[in-house]
């Protein structure tokens, strides 16, 4: 049983890490301890933004390399005094985790009483989403699509806002259904206790990557080459992660509003049913018209439309590698600047998954990774996609007005779930008409 | 009740003396200046919605250089949050800004917004479009623009920096949005020059930003090379207002 640390800050003396993606620390532990032994679980830096943050200012005398190790350094040791290790997870009052739950999704696989089994991250999730929720698991680079990353606290399948984070009910369906389409199983096998405790795990790396994300942010902006962080309550708890926890608690209060269901959808029934008719048919001139769903999933919602486009995660990679090989391309910088463009270079090759663009959803196949039923297919369109291009055609905030009024969204639903049957023959007769056997 | 008109009026008088004498507000003005041999803009490929984007002569927006060498889009905003807004530059938060989804581009580019004030976004373009607004202390937000639609946005809170605006359905299209909690901002005109009117008189600290550039740290005023942290530059407004004069960036502050 992981026992709660106290509250670390301020006060606590902070232990001083040298090392970064390797702490030597751990390597004189594994040498003393001796052979065999497998060294505790470490997080690693998110060095993809702890590189692109340090982008060095014209003129910077210091050597550009031993600068950022220190910065990164400072970072490594406020995020374990904020949030501890992989091993012993710290959770700071403000930030309102349950630190029993948290303590049951930790630490290696392990069980120490009888019927119960802690270490529960580990044993179902890290392999893809990796130790630090970072998305870049041992398997991660051979899935298609990647594991989502946790650290931007964004997240696709959920029912509140766009921008909002999802609840905790959001993250407990997704465990519970999976994402159809994607390496991501279903786990409505496990406990609900241990569902509810993997489901807090998942919201404590997010709200530590965002903390991470957010330190960085406030280098880039505000701190000069001699500066530090300020470590101090003030600024770490009050400044950086207040807000942070503030998006994740109104979540549970974030839900979008559900319109009506117009009286001529039935959703009971398919789509070429005569009482579905009406409501397909103006789903269907949406779909081409106000929606602009024709965009990007194309006139046949093949998912054939032109759009080939990068998701918020990928698309951080893909402009930043272009500054970068721009920047080693023209061959004209200062040493601060080509220690930094060489670094970058290294930490797009060996600490990021090669971007991929994101193909609009073939709409034919009754394939939905967000879920099937006529709500969820609401949620999407209401939305949008949050991190993905797929934009929102309901309003962008309670009180807004969107491309489609609320409760006409419904019949681009129902329109939605007559395509993998084609009752209209947009696809031509000599094609198979169910989706089973067209694909 | 006549007899209280001159009273009343003296008062009055007083009063508005008190709020703006003429002396406590001054403009800055200057001129973004490219020391080099200007770069001519790329041409960017249409190949979506080609019918009505590839009609446009569609160029690279990401570093424009006039004929004269001025420098359009730097954006220049005060930094102290805290600074005393003029009754005058006070009104400016009433008026919509615009930003248009037009023939495929931005419109304007670089766009300037104050927290609260409402900023509409239009499509006058015969295609859709999407707005994807990257704000990092707002919420982003990523909604779909019909042909001849709009959809209106408040911002809640100021951005350090530009945040960027694109449409994922036309990947060129590349656009910023400013978000700052006073009217004090300007976005450098075709021929380079800025200016922010009605500030108050005394040292004020102005950032420069540019989307090529990043924060401009090294740039030469009055023939002066002068070296700017983050972008940031304290000025003195004067009475009169001050012209900083043309600020010449070097073209290395580009290639990046």
């Amino acid at each position: 049983m992981i026992k709660p640390r106290q509250s670390p800050l301020p006060g606590m003396k902070m232990v001083s890490r040298s090392g970064l993606r390797v702490v030597p620390v751990l390597a004189v532990l594994v040498a003393a301890v001796g052979c065999g032994r497998t060294p505790p679980a470490a997080f690693r830096l998110n060095m993809v933004q702890a590189t692109k943050s340090a982008a060095p200012e014209a003129g910077m005398e210091k050597p550009w390399a031993g600068w950022a190790r220190e910065r990164q350094a400072q970072v490594a040791t406020i995020l374990e005094a904020m949030f501890g290790t992989p091993d012993e997870p710290v959770a700071l009052a403000e930030t309102g985790l349950d630190h029993a739950k948290l303590a049951l999704a930790a630490g290696p696989v392990r069980s120490d009483i009888v019927g119960r089994k802690n270490g529960l991250y580990r044993e179902h999730c890290a392999h893809c989403h990796g130790i630090s929720g970072d998305g870049m698991g041992p398997t991660a680079a051979f899935l298609n699509p990647y594991p989502r990353d946790y650290r931007p606290g964004k997240f696709k399948f959920k029912g509140t806002w766009r921008d909002a984070r999802p609840s905790r009910d959001d993250l407990v369906r997704l465990l519970h259904q999976g994402v159809p389409g994607s390496s991501m199983p279903s786990f409505a096998l496990l406990p609900p206790a241990q569902v509810d405790a993997l489901v807090e795990y998942v919201r404590y790396l997010s709200i530590r990557g965002e903390t991470e994300l957010a330190l960085y942010s406030y280098a880039e902006q505000e701190l000069g080459t001699d500066d530090r962080f300020p470590e101090t309550r003030e600024f770490l708890v009050d400044e950086i992660l207040t807000p942070i926890v503030e998006k994740w608690q109104g979540a549970e209060e974030a839900a979008i509003p559900i319109a009506a269901v117009p009286a001529n959808v039935d959703f009971s029934k398919p789509g070429d049913d005569p009482a579905n008719r009406e409501s397909v048919a103006r789903g269907r001139t949406l779909f081409h018209g106000d929606g602009g769903c024709v965009k990007c999933h194309g006139v046949t919602a093949l998912g054939d439309g032109q759009a080939n486009d990068y998701d918020d995660w990928n698309k951080v990679i893909v402009e930043w590698s272009k500054e970068v090989s721009g920047g080693l391309a023209a061959g004209k910088s200062d040493a601060a600047r080509s220690a930094w463009l060489h670094a970058a270079e290294d930490v797009i090759e060996g600490d990021a998954l090669r971007p991929r663009t994101i193909p609009p959803r073939n709409l034919r196949l009754g394939l939905y990774r967000g879920g099937r039923r006529p709500l969820d297919l609401y949620r999407r369109l209401y939305t949008g996609i949050n991190g993905a291009p797929m934009p929102g055609v309901g309003p962008s905030g309670p009180g807004g007005k969107g491309s489609v009024p609320d409760e006409e969204i419904w019949h681009i639903v129902n329109y939605i779930r007559s395509l993998p049957y084609d009752f209209d023959g947009e696809l031509g007769v000599d094609r198979p008409l169910v989706a089973k056997d067209r694909f | 009740m006549t007899r209280l008109m001159p009273v009343l009026s003296a008062a009055l008088l007083v009063a508005s003396a008190a709020v703006a004498p003429a002396d406590e507000w001054g403009s800055i003005k200057g001129k973004f200046v490219f020391g080099g041999d200007p770069p001519t803009a790329s041409e960017l490929k249409a190949d979506k919605d080609v019918e009505v984007c590839g009609k446009h002569k569609l160029l690279a927006e990401e570093l424009i250089v006039g004929g004269d060498k001025g420098i359009a889009n730097v954006v220049v905003f005060v930094r102290d949050k805290d600074v005393k807004v003029s009754p005058e530059a006070a009104k400016a938060a009433a008026a919509k800004v615009e930003l248009d989804n037009a023939n495929c581009r931005f419109e304007p580019h670089v766009t300037f917004v104050q927290v609260g004030q409402e900023l509409v976004v239009k499509n006058s373009d015969t295609v859709g479009h999407n707005s994807n607004i990257a704000t990092i202390k707002n919420p982003p937000s990523n909604n779909l623009i019909p042909a001849g639609g709009t959809a209106s946005l408040k911002f809640a809170s100021d951005e350090a920096i530009p945040a960027q605006v694109t449409c994922n359905i036309h990947p060129w299209m590349k656009g910023w949005l400013l978000v700052r909690p006073n009217p004090y901002a300007a976005v450098s005109k075709a021929d380079g020059t800025f200016e922010i009117e009605d500030l108050p008189v005394g040292e004020l600290e102005l950032q420069f930003w540019h989307e090529k550039a990043g924060y401009l740290g090294e740039m030469s005023i009055g023939g002066k090379a002068e070296k700017a942290s983050k972008g940031r530059k304290k000025v003195t407004v004067a009475a009169g207002g001050t012209d900083l004069g043309e600020i010449v960036l070097a073209p290395a502050v580009f290639q990046k």
